[in-house]
């Protein structure tokens, strides 16, 4: 429910649909109370408009360029990093990725009856460190982090 | 015909080499950025610092900047930034109405104004010191919406906000800037707002 004074704010400032923006001027003329914050607000709102910027001392531009002259020249970022090189690296990458799938498929038998999946061999037994406490504690992590981000994220939309 | 220039062409300029053209983006912008800078320095040596710094940030990151937005929004987004960094360090202490003890120093302000008898008759001049009565991000808000012709979604880009949020923000502002006013002008608000 909105007051009347954010109503009245809302006609000043002309973000009304030309719906709103009738039934908001038919309450201005019929309704006192409406007329009352109007032309107080209106004046407010006159002011606000009319209101002059503040003038900075009249070396400001020539303390700003005495600074600025002592700087490195600065470079349009597209000049700095080409995307044709960047193209070049993904075309390059993308390629090699297409070659070996293309070489895997023409020398498979998939046909093959025999045909097993690869198992990973490291060097260590994995199945010792996936215990319940470990996934305990990986879980626990997670639980933590994801916590610190919805604080962090909260924050934000709250300022 | 440099004056025609817009923004965007003048950083195209500085970019491909011309940098004393930026004292042309300087001359366009100082006037706002110098009085969003007054909004937090609330002093015109610290202000200018502030506006100083502000626009040889500016100067120093301009090939980062993306011709999507309008420069004075990219511009007032450093201000602000550098400006809210200048009052963490600087802890300046923010005027408020409501709280008590503030009652004094509003009162010397009035007494200052009417040792002036020429400021005294202008509502501009009640209207400023309104203003600096405000807290930072009111003023902010209020002087980027009035003076710096932005909309609620480029003020909420400037101040990391949301736009409903800004919205919001903007009529807290202006109650609170109309109450400020009638507390300075007392019986004359009537005649002057």
């Amino acid at each position: 429910m909105k007051t009347i004074d954010e109503e009245i704010w809302d006609y000043l400032d002309g973000g009304l649909t030309a719906d709103q923006k009738a039934e908001i001027s038919a309450k201005i003329s019929s309704d006192p109370a409406y007329q009352e914050v109007f032309t107080e607000l209106q004046e407010v709102h006159q002011l606000m408009k009319g209101a002059e910027l503040e003038e900075p001392s009249m070396s400001f531009t020539r303390n700003v360029m005495d600074q600025v002259k002592l700087e490195i020249a600065p470079i349009a970022l597209k000049t700095k990093v080409s995307k044709t090189i960047i193209y070049s690296i993904a075309a390059f990458f993308l390629l090699s990725i297409v070659a070996i799938m293309i070489y895997t498929i023409a020398n498979s038998t998939l046909s093959d009856e025999t045909f097993e999946v690869p198992s990973l061999k490291l060097p260590v037994n994995t199945q010792e460190f996936i215990t319940p406490t470990s996934i305990r504690i990986f879980f626990f992590v997670d639980i933590v982090l994801a916590l610190i981000y919805l604080d962090s994220f909260l924050r934000r939309k709250k300022a | 015909m440099q004056e025609q220039q817009t923004d965007y062409a003048l950083i195209t300029a500085v970019l491909e080499g011309n940098t004393t053209v930026y004292a042309d983006l300087v001359k366009r912008h100082q006037r706002f950025v110098f009085t969003m800078a007054m909004r937090f320095a609330k002093n015109r040596e610290d202000a200018e610092e502030i506006a100083q710094d502000c626009f040889v940030k500016a100067y120093k990151a301009l090939g980062t900047f993306q011709y999507t937005s309008k420069f004075s929004t990219w511009l007032y987004t450093i201000t602000y930034t550098t400006a809210m960094t200048f009052l963490r360090k600087k802890k300046l202490s923010t005027l408020s109405l409501n709280d008590d003890e503030n009652t004094v120093q509003i009162e010397n302000h009035i007494s200052d104004y009417n040792a002036n008898s020429i400021e005294k008759k202008s509502g501009y001049a009640y209207l400023s010191q309104a203003i600096d009565l405000l807290l930072p991000d009111d003023a902010m808000i209020i002087t980027l919406f009035y003076m710096g012709e932005q909309s609620l979604e480029e003020i909420a880009q400037t101040m990391h906000m949301e736009s409903k949020t800004i919205k919001v923000k903007l009529h807290r502002a202006r109650t609170r800037l109309k109450e400020k006013l009638q507390y300075l002008l007392k019986d004359e608000v009537k005649e002057l707002i």
